[in-house]
C-alpha cells in the first residue's frame, strides 16, 4: 500500500517513491477521464463513458525532479449514492486532486463541500489542487479562470485549467501536486498520519455531504475488542 | 498492488475492522427499527465484499443479490460488486455471468473490462494448476501401479 512505503527518504535513484493521488469533485466533471487522459492518452466520448462505481484505480509512473515516482491514483464516484464508502479511500493520500466542470457553475460552487470532507478525513499537509475541466467548451463556461483561482488562492491550494478531451493541462496538473508534495518533506515522514475526528474539525459546522456516514466518527469502544483481521 | 492492467481497486484492499463495525451497525440498528435503507444495505454489502473473510462475503453477495433483484435503480453497482464477490470467492463462472450482464449494459465500461481479464486470468490460472493437479494424480496414479505390478510380480 502506497501509504506505508514512505520511500522518499531513501537515497537510491532507483528505488521509486512511492505517491498516493486521489481525485474527487461533483459526478460527471470529467475525473475518470481526465485520469485516462493522463495514463493512456485516450479520451472517451461522454456517450462511451460510464459513470465510476465505488472507485477506479490505476498506476503510473514518472519522473519528476529527476525522481522516479510511482503513482497510484484512486478515481472516486463523484455520485452521491457512493459518498460513504469513497470516504475510506482518503486514508494515506498525500495528494487531492479536486475536479469541478467550468461550464457548470454547481459543481464549483460545491467544492466548499468538498474541501470540508477534506477537512474530516485528511491532514492539512496534504497536497491539493483544484483542477477546473473542460476547457474545450469555452462557449459555455460558466465560472471564469480568475474566479477558480481566486477561490483556489483562499483555500491555499493550486489551480490550473484543464481538458481531458484536448488534453491541455493535463500533464501539467499531475506534475504540479507530485512536484509540491515531493516539496513536503512532512508528507515523508514515517509517522502514520491519523485523520481528524470528525467532531474536532471545522469547528462544529460540520457541513458533510447528505447520505454519508463517517467511517472515522466511532469512539475507542470496540477498540479492545477489534483485532485486525487481515 | 498492481502495477499494471488489469486491476480492481476494491479487490485489493479491505477496510478496518472498526470501519466495517460502523456499516455493520448502522445496518443492524436499521434492521432492529425494521426499516432498512437501501444506501444502508449497499454500503454494509460493499463493506462486507471486500472484506479478506470468506464468511463476510458470502454474505455480501447474498445482500447485493437481494438488492439487485429489489432495487431496479442501483442495478449496475450491485452487478459490479456481485461480479467482485464471486471472483474473490473463487465463483469465476457466477463472476463473469454479473460482469457480463454489466458489460451488455455498458460495453466500454473500463472497470467491468478491467473486471473481465481478472476473471479470465484467474480462470486460466486454475485451469493449468488443475491440470497440472490431474498430471500429478496421473503420475502418482502410474508410480503406485508399477509398485503393485512389482510387488504381484516377486
Amino acid at each position: 500500500m502506497a501509504s506505508t512505503s514512505t520511500a522518499a527518504g531513501s537515497s537510491k535513484p532507483s528505488t521509486p517513491v512511492n505517491v498516493k493521488l486521489l481525485l474527487i469533485g461533483n459526478s460527471s466533471v470529467g475525473k475518470s477521464s481526465l485520469l485516462l487522459r493522463f495514463s493512456d492518452e485516450q479520451w472517451l466520448p461522454e456517450d462511451e463513458s460510464s459513470a465510476t462505481i465505488g472507485v477506479d484505480f490505476r498506476v503510473h509512473k514518472m519522473d519528476v525532479k529527476g525522481k522516479k515516482v510511482k503513482l497510484s491514483i484512486w478515481d472516486t464516484a463523484g455520485q452521491e449514492r457512493f459518498r460513504t464508502i469513497t470516504s475510506s479511500y482518503y486514508r494515506g493520500a498525500q495528494g487531492i486532486i479536486l475536479v469541478y466542470d467550468v461550464s457548470n457553475r454547481e459543481t464549483f460552487d460545491a467544492l466548499p463541500r468538498w474541501f470540508s470532507e477534506l477537512e474530516t478525513y485528511v491532514s492539512d499537509a496534504v497536497v491539493k489542487i483544484i483542477v477546473g475541466n473542460k476547457v474545450d467548451k469555452e462557449f459555455s463556461r460558466q465560472v471564469s479562470f480568475t474566479e477558480g483561482q481566486q477561490f483556489a488562492t483562499r483555500m491555499n491550494c493550486l489551480f490550473i485549467e484543464a481538458s481531458a478531451k484536448t488534453a491541455v493541462g493535463v500533464r501539467d496538473a499531475f506534475q504540479e501536486v507530485v512536484t509540491k508534495i515531493l516539496d513536503t518533506p512532512e508528507l515523508w515522514q514515517p509517522v502514520t498520519q491519523k485523520p481528524k475526528s470528525s467532531s474536532s474539525s471545522a469547528g462544529g459546522q460540520n457541513q458533510t455531504m447528505p447520505g454519508s456516514v463517517n467511517l472515522h466518527d466511532e469512539g475507542g469502544a470496540e477498540e479492545a475488542g477489534g483485532g485486525c483481521m487481515c | 498492488m498492481p502495477s499494471e492492467l488489469p486491476y480492481a481497486a476494491d479487490a485489493e484492499e479491505s477496510l478496518s475492522y472498526d470501519e466495517l463495525q460502523v456499516l455493520r451497525r448502522q445496518y443492524e440498528k436499521e434492521v432492529a427499527q425494521s426499516h432498512v435503507t437501501v444506501q444502508t444495505t449497499f454500503n454494509f454489502a460493499w463493506g462486507l465484499v471486500k472484506s479478506p473473510v470468506k464468511d463476510d462475503q458470502v454474505e455480501g453477495v447474498k445482500l447485493l443479490g437481494e438488492l439487485y433483484r429489489n432495487e431496479p435503480a442501483r442495478r449496475r453497482e450491485c452487478l459490479y460488486y456481485l461480479a467482485l464477490g464471486h471472483y474473490k470467492l473463487g465463483n469465476y463462472e457466477q463472476a463473469r455471468r454479473f460482469n457480463d450482464l454489466l458489460l451488455g449494459k455498458e460495453p466500454t465500461n473500463l472497470q467491468a473490462q478491467s473486471l473481465a481479464s481478472l476473471i479470465e486470468r484467474k480462470v486460466t490460472q486454475e485451469g493449468y494448476i488443475g491440470m497440472a493437479i490431474a498430471g500429478g494424480a496421473a503420475a502418482l496414479g502410474t508410480i503406485l501401479l508399477a509398485a503393485i505390478i512389482r510387488r504381484a510380480h516377486k
